[in-house]
């Protein structure tokens, strides 16, 4: 299995782990697209510095993996931000901008490659808990939901050349969560069942299973990786 | 009545955008004037089985219900989720739905009419 994998939103947090943990394997090519230059640190990753929310972004992150010039086995969409507030609060412009880059990049990303997988490729897209409801994320958590769907539609779709499926992580240990106040951060991880954050290390572990023969009868689900907060 | 029908889409991106755009305006009208709301979608798009395009607009709306009714459970409206076969009776549809809309009991739930979605995957 010798081929290229791409995973966006690879600059920071979980995307960064993700490509890391893929690029340690010298099978992989891993392609790393993202807005953000931080992109360009690692020398085992070829970076594409794009908005995936354009149709010139989209073109070049085509471009690059025909100019690889080696079968895509994987596509990881973990691009996403973040803009909260309460629905009777939220704004056009932060509803739009989540929906965009959240659920439309992954959409459209995935669309522009199907035909380029090879046979036996595997999607993986980050989703996210709050697609299970999660407080004045009203934007967030449909961009995730509508990547659940997509998710399956895909998995049909695609079968039987290629499997799809989707991650869920909970709380992780990234820039992003670091930055909520350390009261309510220590609030949120008591309701954890397991008892602390997850890292991104153990997302990219379950982004590894999927992508992998390892999984190679799994397709159209959902892993929910949030050590048990959702029963809690 | 605040009631979404979902129309039926597209794999067109901004097709789908604009029908989730017109369910974000009208539940956060609603949710301004504390009135419950209710989105009604195909069953078969939970699933994924009409294409991607509706159904990363049932799954979202599926999601965004169940935000809302955390949110709204603090004020007392809610937001609740009706799936239907494609056989169903437009009319009992109608009336699951307005009972919800009325209902203060329950919310960010999917309540889904028919039998396609036994022995499927829960969304």
């Amino acid at each position: 299995m010798n081929g290229a994998i791409v995973v966006t939103g690879a600059a920071r947090g979980i995307g960064r782990a993700i490509a890391e943990r893929l690029a340690a394997n010298p099978l992989f090519t891993v392609i790393g697209v993202d807005l953000a230059p931080e992109l360009a640190m690692s020398e085992d990753i070829t970076p594409v510095q794009v908005d995936l929310t354009t149709d010139e972004g989209l073109a070049e992150v085509k471009r690059v993996v025909e100019v690889a010039n080696v079968p895509l086995l994987g596509l990881v969409n973990n691009a996403g931000i973040t803009r909260d507030s309460r629905l009777i609060n939220m704004t056009d412009e932060d509803f739009s901008a989540v929906l965009e880059v959240n659920l439309g990049a992954a959409y459209r990303l995935s669309t522009e490659l199907a035909d380029h997988f090879n046979e036996g490729g595997s999607i993986v897209n980050i989703a996210s808990r709050a697609y299970l409801g999660n407080f004045g994320q009203y934007n967030y958590s449909m961009s995730k939901g509508g990547v659940v769907g997509l998710t399956r539609a895909l998995a049909l779709s695609l079968a039987p050349h290629i499997r799809v499926n989707a991650i869920a992580p909970g709380l992780i240990g990234t820039e992003m969560a670091m930055a909520i106040p350390e009261d309510v951060l220590g609030k949120m991880v008591s309701a954890i069942p397991l008892g602390r954050m997850g890292s991104p290390e153990e997302i990219a572990n379950v982004v590894w299973f999927l992508l992998t023969p390892l999984s190679s009868y799994v397709t159209g689900h959902v892993v929910v990786v949030g050590g048990g907060r959702s029963l809690s | 009545m605040n009631i979404h029908w979902t129309e039926q889409v597209s794999d067109d991106w901004v097709e789908i955008k604009t029908e989730l755009d017109r369910a974000f305006q009208m539940s956060r009208a609603a949710a301004r004037a504390e009135e419950s709301f209710v989105y009604v979608v195909h069953s078969d798009d939970l699933l994924g089985r009409r294409g991607s395009g509706n159904a990363m607009v049932a799954t979202g709306l599926l999601s965004a219900a169940r935000t809302a009714a955390i949110e709204g459970s603090r004020k007392g409206w809610t937001a609740n989720v009706i799936a239907y076969d494609e056989d169903a009776d437009p009319e009992q549809v109608t009336r699951w739905a307005s009972w919800m809309l009325d209902s203060s009991g329950a919310t960010g739930e999917l309540i889904r009419i028919g039998f396609s979605h036994l022995g499927k995957a829960l969304p």
